[in-house]
């Protein structure tokens, strides 16, 4: 299975869900002879789940994008490659095509598109991608590199470098989501068969909820559950909303002390108060029922 | 005896015409606020300093993704605009206007009457080279 955690606003705590959740099935997982754990850190523009986890990483692969190259002599001036650039990266002026690299999207189209096949392409490496391991929990993330401001394609591409086409039954690929609502959190979502959506009991975790939550509701159609964190005081707006929407409310985590000087030193949840372990496996549990639910019976 | 003009020639003489395009905040004839934001400003008047004969066109560019400067520029090469007086300019907007020798000029304050005056006296500052950076416009 592949549950993705997203939040839309920033700082609720998907990356403490994500760590803790994965570190916590990892064990009963490999016990049960179930199949591997993986967390995958989507949040390629700081990807932050590796100081939790502290994995030993064994292989790195670059993420390479095309770039077009406009060949100045044979090109006629046609403006075509202007009028199919969706992104305005193109510029006809002054008898020559002059190339934009910061809007460039890599899509190709101008190539495509030149008459006189005048446009060539050349690599340009736009991120890197670790994977590793902690005991038996596979750890994995994209960094984008510095300056690049389009993290989707290295997100594409970490998923693509680590989750299989048939997935082993029994696995569970836990992919850790940017902030937000745009492209690189629809990347994350793709292909996923479950959201958990971490929220804190404020308006404005509230408020980023419910844009993540249409997001899932409109474009992916997967069964999705609640993950209230620094639950305590407020948490009556996001079980009102929860209620609205018919989406379950599957965990809290209390706004501590306790925990917040846990997660600063680097510690996971469920090392440092382990009572917390059986809520992570029960977590993980309920989530393959409501996939089990949803998916057609045969 | 009468003389035939085709409309071939009109458009000859038309091309011939000075168009200098100015950035609007609104759509009010000689009226119009002229506009700080160069490329999503909402409308363009292409004016001839001298007849002072204009026409107002809405900017493509104003919602574009990203690449608003280049758009915009894109459109004053191909309407022909041989200046441009808006109140900032990004780098690639200047980057795809100087590669078209179109010079920018910078608005000053005041109605495009006074700013045509200003236009036409060469009392206006030219862009030499970007005055914000890129992605301006989107705050404004």
């Amino acid at each position: 299975m592949i549950i993705t955690i997203a939040s839309g606003k920033g700082g609720t705590g998907k990356t403490t869900i994500a760590t803790n959740l994965a570190w916590a099935i990892t064990h009963t997982q490999e016990a049960e002879n179930k199949g591997t754990t993986w967390l995958i850190d989507c949040d390629v523009e700081e990807p932050n789940a590796a100081l939790f986890i502290h994995p030993a990483f064994e292989k790195e692969k670059n993420v390479e994008r095309l770039l077009p190259v406009i060949n100045q002599d044979q090109c006629t001036g046609s403006g075509v490659c202007v009028d199919v650039c969706e992104y305005n990266a193109l510029a006809r002026a002054g008898g020559k095509t002059l190339f934009f690299k910061e809007l460039c999207h890599a899509c190709g189209s101008c190539v495509l598109n030149c008459p006189e096949g005048a446009i060539d392409e050349t690599p340009e490496m736009i991120g890197l991608l670790q994977q590793g391991s902690r005991d038996s929990l596979r750890f994995a993330q994209g960094i984008l590199e510095i300056g690049f401001s389009s993290p989707t394609p290295v997100i594409r591409d970490l998923k693509k470098w680590i989750i299989p086409q048939k997935i082993q039954s029994g696995s569970t690929y836990i992919l850790d989501a940017s902030p937000g609502t745009a492209c690189p959190v629809v990347e994350s979502f793709r292909g996923a068969d479950f959201a958990l959506l971490v929220t804190e009991p404020t308006p404005f975790g509230l408020h980023d909820l419910s844009l993540v939550a249409e997001l899932i509701f409109k474009e992916f159609k997967i069964s999705s559950g609640i993950v209230i964190n620094k639950s305590g005081r407020g948490d009556e707006i996001i079980e009102q909303f929860a209620s609205e929407k018919k989406i379950p409310i599957l965990m809290r985590v209390p706004l501590s002390r306790d925990i917040a000087e846990a997660y600063a030193r680097g510690t996971l949840l469920v090392e440092a108060f382990p009572q917390y372990k059986d809520q992570f496996i029960a977590l993980h549990k309920k989530i393959g029922e409501m996939i089990r639910e949803r998916q057609p019976k045969q | 005896m009468h003389i035939a003009i085709t409309l071939a020639d009109i458009t000859i003489i038309k091309e011939h015409t000075m168009h200098i395009a100015i950035t609007l905040a609104d759509n009010n004839g000689l009226e119009s606020s002229i506009s700080p934001v160069f490329g999503r400003c909402p409308f363009y008047m292409l004016i001839d300093p001298e007849s002072k004969e204009f026409k107002i066109e809405e900017n493509p560019a104003q919602s574009a993704s990203g690449g608003a400067g280049v758009k915009a520029s894109q459109w004053m090469i191909d309407n022909k605009a041989s200046a441009v007086i808006s109140g900032n300019l990004g780098p690639k907007a200047h980057d795809v206007l100087s590669s078209a020798n179109i010079p920018a000029f910078k608005f000053q304050g005041g109605s495009i009457e006074e700013t045509l005056k200003a236009y036409n006296d060469k009392e206006l500052e030219s862009f030499f080279e970007p005055n914000v950076d890129a992605h301006s416009g989107i705050q404004e």
